[in-house]
């Protein structure tokens, strides 16, 4: 019932009419194709959108597997050669006794991936459904997933310098293994599938509300 | 409710569309899922292949740590250690590099590498820092692969496609060989030793022995292995010889082979050689042959068999022929009741008697009887002289009582012996004891105590203790007579009468006579020469020139004669002063004095003291000398002897205190017998020591 209410009290550019530069910002009349001030073209949604979304969700998250699987770090101390993948390096973070950093790299390298992997997913298909939540919530949870996804990167700079910085031959040396490559790829493809959401089309469920 | 329908039928017109409109971007989850299936095939093709290793303990082995090695190359980790089901021993589950599993089939071994500190030096060091690794170790050839091995204690003796030789090594005594120790060959170690096991079937130890490529070409059949371990100490003619191979042999023991003989024949591996316990008797085995188609005959003694054993030997003009075999009694049944026999078996090796090597037993049988017939017998001989062991000699007595060998007599042919002169051995030993007996060891030991006495009452007698007091005095008074005044004036009166010779030769020169009679002279010359001129011309003259002449010669010498004599007439009064006359007087005075106090001396009877002390030292230390020119033939008897019955009573095994205590006599009187050679040759060189007391 409030939803109902809510809905109702919002008029999207479309249904008034109007269509947005996605470029310059300039608003058009409807019938307007090309922008007249920047000259690019013009459309009221972006209609291939989503694919791309589901196209660069979908590679970030089979980049995201071997992420898991193969090692991220692998560690050679006196002869001793040690491998260790993102969740094992946590967990042995945690034996350790070093709860905040498992903690971090747990949350910046498990949470926020699988959370940003849901939560655009879940936008895709709010996009197409006429599935809501309270008040402007989806557009909270875009923005957010659009300021946090280069944090994820954080598991990928610790490896790259401390590959850089600790090479001291038979004593230790730290190599990135095939994960390091395969996390900054899937961060990477989820960014991109992030950014190409069309925050617009997240209005036109209020629309077929009216409709 | 009726929402769903037409959104349906949106979607299926709009399919044409879907295809049109599809993007380019799909290609990004596409390329990004086959490159990690790629990823993920390649690694599971890369992935080893895995095999099962049992251990009996797997200390240090780590799970995902522990590499596999081959070659000290990394080709493996060890991926699980577990137990097998009775949990006797430990699992080890390793993937190895799929390009080396394939030659992972029989002849593969595996076992942990650790740090490890032997006879022969340390390994496996690098291992303290980087943990244990399992190390492999199998040839180069591949067939039919496995995935379950059985783990070694320590590596392999031999890599597994080396190149060389296995043979195998027969001893009797296993305790001086342990496994891994090395086979020399002149001392250059080219082979290693197994772990030696005992046969099934008797008590002989076998240890298998692999020889490295180039040098097993050294194997043949001439070839002998002696047994190096341990070192040895012998006490013999050469005196005290101690030897031993290298440390690592002194500990864990070791084998060393040469080739004893020229033309052995090659040898295929496998072969059987035995192990000698030293070199000499490997050497000697070149006599000692198997006894393999040895033809058995028996000879029947009528004496005592006690210290002849089976295995002694039966020798034939000095060489080995044979062995007893066995020694046995048997009842024969003759007229007069039964009657026993002691019959030993004699092993003889046709090729010894100089019999072709594959002759048979009837060809040996024959040889016999014809030599039987020529005068061969058997008899007992005393193995050597020292011990009561026996051997079987066969000798050929010509006139020998006639006998016929037995060939046909069961169960062996039986040669014929003869009564062995062995109680003439025992008569010997006892013969040597008896003449060690007999030496006069006593009597010369009083003599050589009564000659130390009198050497030493000489040396403390009254008179010889006197000698060099007498002396003393004597040079004492010398030098008295020496500083006396009138000794020493004597060199200043001669002084002073020289220096007035000088002074009147002075004084004479001073005078001119002898210039004057010089100038004189060659004026008489001259006048002479113009004499000799004119009187050729002037004859006359001549004569009145002459006269003339003459006058002045008689005149001239008048003169210098009255000169010398007055010259001389000073030089006796000179002479004839005070001075020179006292001279002799006072030279005779000293000497007389000299004289005086020799004669005191003499009168004194110190001289004769001396002379008589230094007499009867000499005659001492001559009798000493001659004591002594005896005493070195008889300390080397003496030590020969004492060697002799050393030997003689260490032979006699067991040593009793008899023994001991004649060993310790004898070598008491050696020591004395060396003692006063020593002391009689110190006072041949110096007799003074007699006197000096050094």
């Amino acid at each position: 019932m409030e939803n109902a209410r809510r809905t109702h009290a919002v008029l999207t550019a479309r249904r008034a009419g109007l269509i947005g530069c996605t470029r310059c910002g300039r608003v058009h009349l409807a019938d307007e194709h090309h922008c007249r001030r920047c000259g690019s073209a013009l459309s009221s949604r972006d209609v291939g959108s989503l694919q791309r979304v589901w196209a660069w969700l979908i590679a970030g998250m089979i980049a995201y597997i071997p992420a898991n699987v193969y090692p991220m770090l692998l560690t050679q101390t006196f002869g001793k050669r040690q491998e260790n993948t993102i969740v094992g390096g946590a967990i042995e973070l945690l034996d350790h006794g070093s709860w905040g950093v498992a903690l971090i790299v747990f949350t910046a390298s498990v949470l926020i991936p699988i959370g940003k992997f849901i939560a655009i997913a879940y936008l895709a298909i709010s996009m197409r459904t006429a599935v809501t939540i309270r008040g402007h919530g989806r557009q909270h949870l875009y923005e957010v997933v659009e300021f946090i996804g280069r944090w994820s990167m954080i598991d990928v700079f610790v490896v790259a310098i401390l590959a850089a910085l600790v090479r001291f031959d038979f004593v230790a040396t730290i190599n990135p293994g095939i994960a390091a490559v395969s996390f900054a790829l899937s961060v990477a493809f989820t960014m991109i599938s992030a950014q190409n959401i069309d925050p617009r089309l997240l209005w036109d469920a209020y629309e077929a509300d009216d409709t | 409710m009726t929402d769903p329908a037409p959104a349906e039928l949106d979607v299926s017109t709009a399919k044409p569309s879907f295809w049109r409109n599809l993007s380019f971007v799909w290609l990004v989850p596409i390329l990004a899922l086959v490159v990690s299936l790629a990823l993920a095939w390649q690694n599971f093709s890369d992935r080893g292949v895995a095999i099962t290793i049992t251990f009996q303990s797997a200390s240090g082995v780590t799970p995902g740590e522990t590499t596999l090695r081959f070659r000290d190359v990394v080709i493996g980790t060890v991926e699980h250690v577990t137990f097998t089901e009775d949990l006797t021993k430990v699992l080890v589950r390793a993937r190895v590099d799929k390009d080396v599993a394939p030659f992972l089939d029989d002849d593969a071994q595996f076992w942990v590498v650790s740090p490890k500190v032997s006879a022969r030096g340390i390994s496996g060091l690098s291992t303290v820092l980087s943990g244990v690794y399992i190390e492999g170790a199998w040839d180069q050839e591949q067939s039919e692969a496995r995935q379950s091995f059985e783990g070694a204690d320590g590596p392999p003796l031999v890599q597994p496609g080396r190149a060389g030789k296995r043979i195998s090594l027969v001893t009797t005594d296993g305790s001086l060989i342990s496994e891994g120790a090395p086979v020399f060959f002149h001392g250059i170690e080219v082979g290693r030793l197994e772990r030696p096991r005992l046969t099934v079937s008797s008590d002989a130890i076998v240890v298998d022995a692999f020889i490295e490529a180039p040098h097993d070409r050294r194997l043949n059949s001439a070839t002998r292995f002696w047994d190096t371990s341990g070192f040895s100490v012998s006490l013999g003619g050469a005196g005290l010889t101690l030897d031993f191979d290298s440390l690592a042999s002194v500990v864990a023991g070791g084998v060393e082979f040469d080739t004893i003989y020229e033309g052995g024949l090659p040898v295929s591996a496998g072969h059987v050689f035995q192990i000698y316990p030293d070199e000499p008797e490997a050497r000697r085995s070149l006599f000692a042959r198997s006894t393999a188609n040895a033809v058995t005959v028996a000879a029947e003694f009528g004496e005592s068999l006690g210290g002849l054993e089976p295995g002694a030997d039966v020798t034939y003009g000095g060489l080995k022929v044979g062995e007893v075999s066995t020694i046995s009694a048997d009842i024969e049944d003759s007229g007069d009741g039964p009657k026993i026999r002691l019959l030993a078996n004699l092993a003889i090796e046709p090729d010894r008697l100089g019999l072709p090597l594959a002759a048979g037993k009837a060809e040996v049988l024959d040889f016999l009887d014809s030599a039987v017939a020529d005068g061969l017998r058997a008899r007992l001989a005393a193995a050597n002289l020292f011990s009561s062991a026996l051997i079987v000699e066969l000798v050929e007595i010509p006139d020998a009582e006639p006998a016929v060998f037995l060939r046909d007599a069961t169960p062996v042919p039986v040669l014929p012996s003869v009564v062995s002169n062995l109680p003439d051995f025992t008569a010997t030993a006892e013969g040597v004891l008896e003449r060690i007996n007999s030496l006069p060891i006593e009597e010369l030991i009083n003599q050589a105590i009564s000659l130390m006495a009198s050497i030493e009452s000489v040396a403390s007698a009254e008179s010889t203790r006197a000698a060099p007091d007498a002396v003393v005095a004597l040079l004492e008074d010398t030098r008295a007579l020496v500083n006396d005044e009138a000794t020493r004036a004597l060199p200043g009166d001669i002084r002073a009468a020289v220096a007035d010779l000088r002074a009147v030769v002075a004084e004479l020169k001073e005078g001119g006579t002898l210039e004057n009679l010089a100038s004189a002279l060659a004026r008489a010359d001259a006048a002479a020469a113009n004499i000799a001129t004119a009187s050729e011309k002037f004859p006359a003259l001549v004569e009145d020139l002459r006269a003339v002449a003459a006058k002045a010669n008689s005149l001239e010498a008048e003169e210098l004669v009255a000169a010398a004599t007055r010259v001389l007439d000073s030089a006796d009064k000179v002479l004839g002063t005070d001075a020179a006359r006292d001279l002799p007087p006072s030279l005779n005075a000293a000497l007389g004095e000299i004289r005086a106090t020799l004669a005191d001396l003499r009168e004194g009877g110190a001289v004769e003291n001396a002379n008589a002390t230094m007499a009867s030292a000499r005659s001492a230390a001559d009798a000493v000398a001659e004591a002594a020119e005896g005493l070195p033939d008889l300390s080397a008897r003496l030590e020969q002897l004492v060697a002799r019955s050393e030997a003689l009573l260490a032979a006699y095994g067991d040593r009793s205190a008899f023994n001991e205590e004649t060993l310790a006599a004898l070598r008491e009187v050696r020591s004395a017998a060396r003692a006063v050679s020593q002391l009689a040759r110190a006072i041949e060189r110096n007799p003074n020591s007699l006197l000096t007391g050094r």
